[in-house]
């Protein structure tokens, strides 16, 4: 915990009660600084909004604490309210409104000076390529604009933090990387941003400390370079398995699986593609087989990349379930066939 | 920021969210005041003049009461449903505003119809009306409690349970509660239990703002609204602040 961190979360327990009761927050110790764009990565369910919903008052804390520039979050959600801008992850309805006219209200709603407002929303449209879009009607605009407008309504007068729930959604690429660039404009100017995601590949590139969350907890947080440190020197490999291959199957899975090169530790499997990970001093033996394999017509097409986050991420929360098996990279090639 | 201009601009936004629909809803208002008076002059044939005030003074009520009873919980729980109720709660606005906001739109929304149902009511049955001084706030007591009452079942209710309520409570408002009718029509536990809710003492606002020399409204009329008023108020508001 640093002097300047906007937001600090301690020991943060929720269990929503019913037939069916949650545990979705199982002690959760959280840290965002001023000017860190921190993401937090974590399957469905995994406690992100839940986590979120607290620090604005919307869900009450079983246990724990939630300090947000200075204040009690939990004692005064309201003040809470007023140093933090959310981003939801449903789109907000904006129906009757255009974009221009909808993040205009918002940030009047929240605080701002008209004139301030006004060059502040100019600038976003402008930033973000919405201006072909920022006179028209809600309801004619296509879902990754309407996602690009809820993040202009959020950001048009950003509170100390801002949060972002799967702000790239349905958004093209090429406003996906100017939307990338206001994310990162924001925490330059001195803003604390929290990035709820489960696109790891995306979060990579623009944070600049990462923390997994799982079952309520975070299991990992660190910097991207710092989550990957155990996987250097290693690669992953990826293989499109030929449409006309023979799947052989895995004992324990029911789908069709790669016959991998022993020096390979398999990551994930989805139908037709597979990845693992490789030491990089046998990846000259892997290319080989996965050549052979190609050549032989049961492998589509195979290729080698340095081992990313969503290695790592899947390591900690894909392979975790069953708890004994520790997530260690594959750093031997001497790996039992 | 004053909280008059948050309220200003919270109004303006859900006015304008409800821009396209804005007109029918309207329309629907004006309609089914108009329907009010006509239906029920058909039911009754050619009313007494006791009856015919009745009606005229009726109508306006039962605008009042169904947008803030019918429609304001089927706008509450859409907006729970498609999830921007839940993030207007993110913004720091002060929870009673949410409230406020929506009956200022809802009550403007109601305006066109309760005055057409008026002038209708007169042309139709060719009654005499004495409009009290304090009718205005009075309609707008009215308005507020429906409102309330409404928004507090929209928040506390599953949405789908809230919506079959409203169905239920059109049908109950428009025939079973005295309204458009003297109250000595209905069986005395019927009688008995009105003496309780709100909506009798509504009407009898309303009657007795329109018609102020032939109506009056008893005290206990008067306090039974308030306190339903202010039960109201409160609950909604308790279920803006709720944190799950």
């Amino acid at each position: 915990m640093g002097t300047d961190d906007v937001l600090t979360v301690r020991g943060l327990r929720k269990r929503y009660r019913g037939r069916t009761g949650v545990q979705a927050n199982d002690g959760i110790d959280l840290d965002v600084a001023a000017g860190q764009v921190v993401g937090l990565l974590g399957h469905n369910g995994a406690g992100k909004s839940t986590l979120v919903n607290q620090v604005v008052g919307l869900v009450l804390p079983d246990a724990g604490t939630i300090h947000l520039d200075g204040i009690d979050a939990v004692a005064q959600p309201h003040l809470a309210r007023a140093r933090a801008s959310i981003q939801a992850q449903a789109n907000v309805p904006i129906t009757g409104l255009t974009p221009r006219r909808a993040v205009e209200l918002v940030g009047r709603i929240r605080g701002a000076r008209r004139p301030e407002v006004r060059r502040r929303t100019e600038h976003l449209l402008d930033a973000l390529d919405l201006g072909p879009w920022a006179d028209t009607p809600a309801e004619k605009v296509s879902g990754g604009i309407a996602r690009l407008t809820a993040f202009a309504m959020t950001v048009v007068a950003p509170g100390r933090l801002v949060v972002l729930d799967e702000p790239t959604n349905d958004v093209d690429p090429v406003r996906r990387r100017l939307l990338w660039q206001q994310i990162r404009a924001l925490a330059d100017d001195g803003h604390a941003v929290l990035l709820v995601t489960h696109n790891v590949r995306e979060a990579e590139r623009v944070v600049d400390r990462l923390a997994i969350l799982d079952h309520g907890v975070v299991l990992a947080e660190d910097t991207p370079a710092g989550l990957t440190a155990p996987l250097r020197g290693a690669l992953t490999v990826e293989v499109d398995l030929a449409h006309d291959a023979t799947p052989t199957t895995e004992p324990g899975t029911t789908g069709p699986a790669v016959a991998w090169h022993p020096a390979v530790r398999p990551v994930a499997a989805t139908r037709g593609r597979a990845s693992g990970t490789v030491a990089a001093d046998a990846a000259p033996e892997v290319v080989r087989w996965a050549q052979a394999e190609v050549e032989a017509g049961r492998l589509e097409r195979y290729a080698l990349t340095p081992a990313s986050l969503e290695d790592v991420y899947v390591a900690l929360v894909g392979d975790a379930r069953p708890a004994t098996d520790a997530p260690t990279p594959a750093t031997t090639p001497e790996v039992a066939a | 920021m004053t909280t008059l201009s948050q309220l200003g601009l919270l109004t303006q936004w859900q006015l304008r969210r409800q821009a396209t629909m804005l007109p029918l809803l309207v329309v629907v208002q004006v309609f089914l005041a108009i329907a009010t008076i006509l239906g029920f002059g058909l039911v009754i044939g050619e009313p007494t003049p006791e009856q015919a005030l009745y009606l005229a003074t009726g109508a306006p009520t039962i605008t009042l009461v169904m947008v803030g009873l019918v429609m304001t919980p089927q706008m509450v729980s859409q907006a729970r449903t498609e999830g921007s109720l839940d993030w207007m709660r993110t913004l720091p606005v002060p929870r009673g505003l949410f409230l406020l906001s929506d009956l200022v739109v809802w009550t403007l929304i109601a305006l066109p119809g309760m005055v057409l149902g008026i002038v209708v009511g007169m042309l139709r049955f060719d009654v005499h009306l004495s409009l009290a001084a304090w009718f205005v706030p009075a309609a707008l007591l009215v308005s507020l409690t429906a409102a309330a009452v409404g928004y507090g079942m929209a928040s506390l209710l599953k949405p789908t349970l809230a919506m079959l309520m409203t169905q239920v409570l059109v049908f109950v408002i428009l025939l079973f509660t005295p309204v458009s009718f003297p109250a000595d029509r209905m069986p005395s536990w019927l009688q008995t239990a009105h003496a309780w809710l709100p909506f009798e003492p509504m009407a009898q606002l309303v009657r007795s703002g329109l018609a102020s020399d032939t109506f009056s409204v008893p005290g206990r009329s008067l306090v039974v609204l308030l306190v339903w008023s202010a039960a109201a108020v409160a609950g909604a508001t308790w279920a803006l602040r709720r944190r799950a």
